[in-house]
């Protein structure tokens, strides 16, 4: 019996030690200098208490942030979850090349996001452009990453497009689970493949859609590389994420405190919604 | 969950302890480098566009001095790795930089070695040296300046020579030259918003001769207000919109460079550093620069120019005496000469002269020391004054634009 914790323990502390050192070491570090103002590379600093968070509260760049980043996580898990769903459903189904397909819905998750970025930061500018001129459209033939009222959707394209892939996957696993004479017992009794889909397939796949929903959820508000490739939070301010915000602020702009107090906050945020989503989508499962 | 905010703060430490990492192999080889005799030292600069010519300079320097081996580094986004690389107090040694908020930040931070009575500096020119000490308080030279830039206008003399324009000296022959253009069914200018900063020559321009730099200190010190006195900057700046190609918002200044090269517009407001790059699109145009005339009165239209780039000792540097004779190296004339030859950029030292024809329009505003600083160099970093023009052009609203700088202004001011 000792011999065997003692394993565990092997297992656990380095796992333990490495999560500390990169993880809460350098959380807890942020929220310590969130009290102070520290800018990033002096030499001394001094306590201010709560000021940061009052000025966080203060600054609308903040509230532009919150308001780009939800609007963003929102479309994107609706988007991700409806599409990845509908290709994992095909790729499920009896057709030819299937693993050809499934490589192929995979590929965007296997490349680097900052290229994929700078790829369509390409296609937006020069490509986008001159079909959209082609077709006569004079919305069309600018770029979309340049419009302050569009430039988001562009950058949900781009998130979409790449996040699909890892959703698919789990989506694909999830129906594999489902046993296949719930299927038989339904085509006995006449069902169509509507009610088959509602009555078996979505109810089975709960705990996947569960978790499909939270990662994506998750992703949609880090979003922080697309930002750096295709529009550098702009124009203006329009596509600055919280993440971005805190980078950009924390580091180019020497305000290193105060932002880390804006980061303590999005953490505190983030915990919330993750917390809220698992437990309403969970009991969800429960109802079934 | 977590993992969502903290990847910031992991980012940091991994950095930090990537930047121990080099700072303990550097310590190592400087050590091994003692068996050796050599002597390892950093040159950090923020320039991609003269990464070669550092290069070729910088291999000259190791030839001549066989015990020190100097490596350059040129990252992308350089000041923001510089200043992650500072909170560690992971300083290069050689520090290569513009005189920006990067530099007055990390110069007021206690970062660099004060070099003002270092015999380096004898031969700088007085008005680059003070312009670097207006920068920090305490009248320290906390960087030697190596070379100088200037931003006005480029143009393709041929196309200026197609519609029979002349270079303009006052605002309204400047606008009368693009309505011109207009006319001819040509773009005057070509604009390129998608990257924030690109707003900036033309702001600098504007404002530096207009408001001035006193207004900034005065700005400091609450005496005066962005409403009220920067709208005819704004408004100005507005204007030179309308003769610019379709889509201003969705071309990068790379775009800017290729497509101004192929003569798909007549001038261009940047900086004489988008010279070699045009220049390396299209080798055979024939270009020439002129001050941004930005009032109606010649002698008060200055030329911007400022420290492009200025060489700093870092404080933590291991090796000062090494890394000041390489500074000492790259202030010779026949350094200077070579490096503002290749860059189109401006001698910041005495005895030396930048005679390419292309930058000739610039000559008299330098032998009549009609020059003056680039504004933005005076406005906090953390209130990012490009993303702010470059949401005001899309707006285009002049009052909203004036009074929300000095909302931003002193927000940031607040925060301190």
């Amino acid at each position: 019996m000792a011999k065997r914790r003692i394993a565990y323990y092997l297992m656990t502390i380095p796992a333990l030690f490495l999560f500390f050192a990169f993880h809460t070491f350098p959380a807890l570090q942020g929220i310590f200098y969130s009290f102070t103002n520290w800018d990033g590379f002096s030499d001394g600093y001094s306590f201010v208490g709560l000021k940061n968070f009052i000025n966080v509260f203060k600054d609308e760049n903040v509230y532009n942030a919150y308001f780009f980043t939800f609007k963003y996580a929102i479309a994107a898990t609706i988007l991700i979850n409806v599409i990845s769903l509908l290709i994992a459903l095909g790729l499920n189904a009896k057709i030819k090349a299937k693993n050809f397909f499934r490589s192929v819905y995979f590929l965007p998750n296997v490349l680097g996001v900052l290229i994929v970025g700078y790829i369509f930061n390409y296609l937006f500018s020069n490509a986008f452009t001159i079909w959209g001129a082609k077709l006569g459209s004079d919305f069309l033939s600018q770029n979309i990453l340049g419009n302050p009222d569009w430039a988001w959707v562009g950058i949900v394209i781009v998130g979409v497009w790449q996040g699909i892939a890892y959703n698919t996957i789990l989506y694909l696993a999830g129906l594999q689970t489902i046993p296949a004479d719930l299927y038989e017992a339904s085509s006995l009794d006449g069902a169509s493949k509507w009610r088959e889909f509602w009555s078996i397939t979505f109810p089975m796949l709960a705990s996947f859609f569960t978790i499909n929903m939270v990662l994506a959820m998750k992703g949609g508000l880090m979003i922080f590389d697309q930002i750096v490739a295709l529009t550098g939070g702009g124009p203006g301010r329009s596509t600055q994420s919280i993440a971005h915000l805190i980078y950009t602020g924390g580091f180019t702009g020497g305000e290193f405190a105060y932002q880390s107090a804006n980061a303590v906050i999005y953490f505190i945020v983030i915990v919330a919604i993750s917390l809220f989503q698992i437990k309403v989508l969970q009991r969800r499962e429960m109802d079934l | 969950m977590k993992k969502g905010i903290t990847t910031v703060l992991a980012g940091m430490l991994a950095m930090s302890l990537l930047g121990a990492c080099g700072n303990s192999s550097s310590d190592n080889s400087a050590n091994g480098g003692s068996s050796s005799g050599k002597v390892k030292i950093e040159f950090f600069q923020n320039k991609a566009e003269a990464k070669t010519s550092f290069d070729k300079l910088v291999a000259k320097f190791n030839e001549a001095n066989p015990n020190i081996v100097v490596t350059q580094v040129n990252p992308p986004d350089a000041e923001t790795v510089l200043k992650t690389r500072a909170a560690k107090k992971n300083i290069p040694d050689v520090v290569g930089i513009g005189a920006t908020d990067t530099f007055k930040s990390l110069a007021t931070g206690g970062l660099f070695e004060d070099l003002s009575s270092d015999p380096v500096v004898k031969n700088i020119q007085p008005a680059y040296a003070d312009m670097l000490k207006n920068y920090t308080a305490n009248n320290q030279l906390n960087g030697v300046p190596f070379a100088a830039n200037a931003n006005g206008v480029i143009y393709n003399k041929a196309m200026f020579a197609e519609v029979g324009a002349e270079v303009p000296k006052t605002w309204d022959e400047f606008i009368a030259v693009a309505e011109k253009f207009k006319a001819a069914g040509k773009n005057a200018f070509y604009i390129t918003l998608k990257d924030s900063w690109t707003t900036l020559p033309a702001f600098n321009a504007l404002s530096s001769s207009i408001v001035g730099i006193d207004f900034y200190g005065q700005r400091q010190a609450g005496s005066a207000k962005f409403a009220g006195t920067i709208n005819e900057v704004a408004q100005k700046q507005l204007q030179l919109t309308e003769y610019a190609q379709k889509d201003i918002f969705g071309k990068t200044y790379n775009d800017g460079n290729v497509a101004f090269a192929k003569g798909e517009a007549a001038m261009y407001l940047q900086g004489v550093w988008a010279i070699p790059e045009i220049q390396k699109a299209n080798p055979s145009i024939d270009l020439g620069v002129f001050v941004l005339p930005a009032t109606n009165d010649p002698s008060k239209n200055k030329l911007v120019t400022g420290v492009d780039t200025l060489l700093a000792v870092s404080k933590t540097s291991k090796h000062p005496a090494e890394a000041k004779k390489f500074i000492e190296f790259m202030l010779q004339p026949e350094s200077v000469t070579q490096y503002i030859t290749e860059q189109k950029a401006f001698p910041t030292i005495t005895g030396v002269t930048q005679d390419d024809k292309a930058v000739e329009g610039l000559k008299e505003a330098f032998t009549q020391g009609n020059l003056v600083d680039f504004s933005d160099h005076y406005i906090p970093a953390a209130m990012k004054i490009d993303t702010l023009l470059q949401e005001f052009l899309q707006k285009k609203d002049v009052d909203a634009f004036t009074s929300k700088l000095d909302t931003e202004w002193d927000k940031v001011a607040n925060r301190k």
